[in-house]
């Protein structure tokens, strides 16, 4: 099923190719037309609202369901076909996890790594230490957060070449946020890739090279994060000692509201230059200028342009 | 960079699912896992079932000394109440006879039901709340979670086959002069029907998708295999023949020591498991053999009361059992004629088993037995207030402007209310059954109403539900279990136990009058029911003044 007639062959330098993937349970179209890249050695944001498909297709990445149509490609392999000999080169972490409830969370990431490719007995240490996770504790008597922990910590002790993390660091407390982070960043400093799902926009910023944000089951955006964001706008807080002569019809400024002297609008990041020549004109006693956000992008697709989909009876 | 949008599908390029490869990557690792998990319970399966057998051989040897003890036996042994409930041995005057008469259903029967359960927890179960796609996500093929799985059941019916197999031969059931033939055949009967479990339970849970669904198709369908060997070994033995159940009983140890019938058994196993295996690399993760249906985008206001929201989530099991009773009422009824035709044969040795002969007493332990089955319904309903403390569904419930009590005296009224329905229904099929065979309709609502006599009885169990569901909320789901299954165990093997009469008398089974074969008495049916309404507030009083604690 990978080498279709119309497409290419998967590249080298990809991890995962996603192409025109479709997936239906019954009647319900999960997966529309998906399509979804993680170069190898990248760290690839995979940002979309609940249920527009994220888990389904990492579900399909990892070989638990099988795509009705379309092509998906991992690490040069079918994720169903060859689901076991992939899995010696992947570690996943789901973003709720279950555990054996009479088994201690040591006994679960010890099974866990027993079916996993080559580990790293030192990193596994270290992650429990980092991590601060008490491995003698029976699962039932842990947190959502530690049993999450169990599944981080079985995932980054392996030297696995992809790491599929389905919104990894739900019920961690900032601190452990701040560890799964720096633990990320040494996985792609080690050259390997990451494809992670999530909706904390801070997160994928901070850690993502590229981003692909889906829809009911469909790509809208992708791209690295400053291509994406010169698809949106800076917002810009002045205060002006004159008046706002002209500037809200100068173009590239959008929104333009003033009270009391101070001045709030948003920019098109390739007029900024020729904004800012024209605001110097006006005095200005102070200046904020904050870049475009993912969550903005976020909610320009998923706010208004849903409110609209939704009014035309979709 | 911007939307693309693609047409619906690219066509058929992957809708033929490629099989899976290393199907069986892992297994090595996951028979370790199910052993570890699964340590305490196997052991205790195997303690019991063998010791079961060997206590009842070793009690058997003492009091059945002489070949006229085992005569007699055989004699009171040929009624229609123990063809029903665990049929007769093929060689009755004999020891082993006589053992496998008492004891060689229950063992088979209890080994089928253990190993359905134990292979739905490491299965349909672990899939349902999400263990095994961790798992999956590992190097573990497609099939090696539910191989591993299905190897430590059937090595179980193995070693309680050879256990059973071992204590007979040691005891001495073998005749003087036949080896060990007998014993190796009834070890290897309690083996074949149990590996049958392992496939149904296989089955099962792959074709639903929460193992509460499994346990219950598993459980429908080892009941059916019961009841038609029942009926089979009531008539004239055809419909033994329609149940597995029946292969392992005509494998006939001591008499005509068959063991082709164990092929039978196996060819079944095979056959059931390739379908299984079939079935989960045709499937995806997660999914049963049926999609989930789209349901209404709103609810009724009924569901905001504890009793509606209770009466909607249990529609599947009410309508099950319901439907369990109605088949097996009409069943029972349709039937009672041809076996009163063969009673007149039983005589007058068998007077105090059967307690008593003719048409009224076999009637009676039919009633019996629907009891048993409502007596099921109502306990896995009124469990249910466990089972949604654990999961954490009762909060939601709680938080809102409802009292502890007010939510669990709802609750409670299905498995009341409920069990009174089904005892008059089963009751009501019966008669109507056998009415119509003897063109008397009067007997629907006479057998309706002996039904109905053991309510206070399945009130007993809920009411022990309750109780322990308020005081040992960790341990009441399998300690009320526990309770039925001694229960039953006593009734079966009660004298064996050297147990006092009055004890056995004191059982909510048998302090309820026989009837219709004996008069209705008041006076026990009250204290049933006052015993069972202290259970209860026992119980709910508890309830009120504890914590609440999460599974």
């Amino acid at each position: 099923m990978n080498q279709t007639p119309q497409g290419q062959p998967p590249a080298d330098d990809l991890a995962v190719e996603i192409r025109g993937l479709t997936k239906s349970f019954g009647t319900v179209n999960a997966l529309r037309g998906l399509d979804l890249t993680v170069p190898r050695g990248q760290v690839t944001g995979f940002l979309g609202p609940n249920g527009s498909g994220k888990s389904t297709t990492i579900r399909i990445l990892l070989g638990l369901l099988h795509a009705d149509g379309g092509r998906a490609t991992m690490l040069g392999g079918d994720p169903w076909a060859d689901a076991v000999r992939l899995h010696r080169s992947i570690a996943y972490v789901p973003g709720d996890v279950a555990l054996w409830p009479n088994l201690t969370g040591g006994e679960a990431i010890d099974i866990l790594c027993r079916l996993s490719g080559p580990l790293d007995p030192n990193r596994k240490q270290l992650m429990l230490q980092r991590f601060d996770l008490d491995p003698t504790k029976k699962a039932r008597a842990y947190s959502k957060g530690n049993r999450q922990k169990v599944a981080l910590v079985a995932a980054l002790a392996s030297k696995a070449e992809l790491l599929l993390l389905d919104e990894p660091t739900s019920g961690l407390d900032p601190l452990m946020e701040a560890a799964f982070t720096e633990s990320i960043r040494e996985v792609k400093a080690d050259g390997r890739s990451v494809l992670l799902s999530s909706h904390i926009f801070s997160e994928v910023e901070k850690l993502a090279d590229q981003v692909t944000i889906i829809r009911d089951g469909v790509t809208v955006e992708s791209g690295t994060i400053p291509q994406l964001r010169h698809l949106t706008r800076s917002q810009v807080t002045v205060v002006l000692g004159r008046g706002v002569d002209g500037l809200a019809t100068t173009p590239g400024v959008h929104d333009l509201q003033a009270f009391d002297g101070h001045v709030t609008f948003a920019v098109d990041d390739q007029q900024l230059p020729a904004v800012l020549a024209a605001v110097a004109q006006l005095q200005p006693s102070s200046l904020v200028a904050n870049p475009p956000s993912l969550e903005e992008l976020f909610l320009r697709h998923y706010g208004t342009e849903l409110i609209t989909l939704n009014g035309q009876g979709r | 960079m911007t939307a693309t949008t693609h047409p619906a599908t690219q066509g058929a390029e992957s809708a033929a699912r490629p099989p899976a490869t290393d199907t069986l990557a892992g297994t090595g690792t996951m028979i370790r896992l199910v052993l570890r998990r699964n340590r305490v319970r196997l052991a205790v399966w195997w303690v019991v079932l063998v010791g079961l057998f060997a206590y009842v051989t070793a009690y058997y040897k003492d009091i059945l000394a002489t070949q006229a003890a085992l005569d007699d036996f055989a004699a009171v042994s040929n009624v229609p109440s123990i063809k029903a409930l665990t049929g007769l041995a093929a060689a009755p005057n004999t020891l082993g006879g006589a053992v496998w008469t008492k004891i060689w259903m229950t063992c088979a029967l209890s080994l089928a039901f253990g190993v359905l359960f134990l292979v739905t927890r490491n299965g349909r179960a672990d899939e349902e709340v999400g263990r095994t796609e961790l798992l999956r996500s590992r190097m573990l093929g497609l099939h090696a979670y539910s191989t591993a799985s299905w190897l430590i059941n059937a090595v179980l019916c193995v070693a309680v086959g050879a256990g059973v197999a071992l204590v007979s031969a040691a005891g001495g059931l073998d005749p003087a002069g036949t080896g060990i033939t007998g014993s190796l055949i009834v070890g290897t009967s309690i083996t074949g029907v149990g590996l049958v479990g392992v496939a149904v339970g296989a089955v099962a849970g792959q074709v639903t998708s929460t193992s509460r669904a499994a346990n219950a198709l598993g459980s429908i369908i080892l009941g059916a295999f019961y009841v038609l060997r029942m009926v089979g070994d009531l008539g004239d033995g055809r419909l033994t023949w329609a149940s597995p159940v029946g292969w392992g009983q005509q494998m006939q140890p001591w008499g005509a020591n068959r063991w082709w019938p164990f092929l039978l058994l196996i060819l079944l196993t095979a056959a059931l498991l390739a379908l299984a295996a079939r079935l989960e690399a045709r499937r995806d993760f997660g999914a049963g053999l049926f999609p989930e249906r789209r349901g209404r985008p709103w609810a009724p206001a009924r569901y905001a009361t504890p009793l509606g929201l209770a009466l909607r989530l249990q529609r599947g099991p009410i309508i099950g059992w319901t439907a369990t009773i109605i088949l097996t009422a009409l069943l029972f009824g349709s039937v009672v004629k041809a076996m009163t035709d063969l009673m007149t044969d039983a005589g007058g040795t068998a007077a105090d088993l059967l307690r008593g002969t003719g048409v009224n007493a076999l009637l009676s332990l039919l009633v019996a037995m629907i009891a048993m089955i409502t007596t099921v319904f109502a306990i896995q309903s009124a469990v249910s207030l466990r089972t949604d403390e654990a999961s954490g569904i009762i909060e939601p419930q709680l938080v809102g402007a409802m009292s502890r009590t007010h939510w669990a005296t709802r609750r409670l009224l299905i498995p009341v209310v409920g069990a009174a329905l089904l005892l008059l229904l089963g009751g009501a099929g019966m008669g109507a059954g056998y009415g119509s065979n003897i063109g008397d309709p009067s007997q629907t609502g006479r057998l309706a109403l002996s039904a109905l006599t053991y309510w206070p009885a399945v009130m007993v169990f809920v009411g022990i539900a309750v109780a322990l569901f308020g005081w040992l909320p960790r341990l009441a789901i399998p300690l009320t279990w526990a309770v039925l299954a001694a229960m039953w165990f006593i009734v079966l093997i009660g004298d064996a136990l050297h147990l006092p009469s009055w004890l056995l008398n004191l059982l909510p089974f048998s302090a309820t009058p026989y009837v219709p074969y004996q008069e209705l008495t008041w006076p026990p049916l009250v204290i049933m029911t006052l015993v069972a309404g202290a259970f209860v507030w026992a119980g709910l009083s508890r309830f009120k003044h504890r914590d609440l604690q999460p599974g």
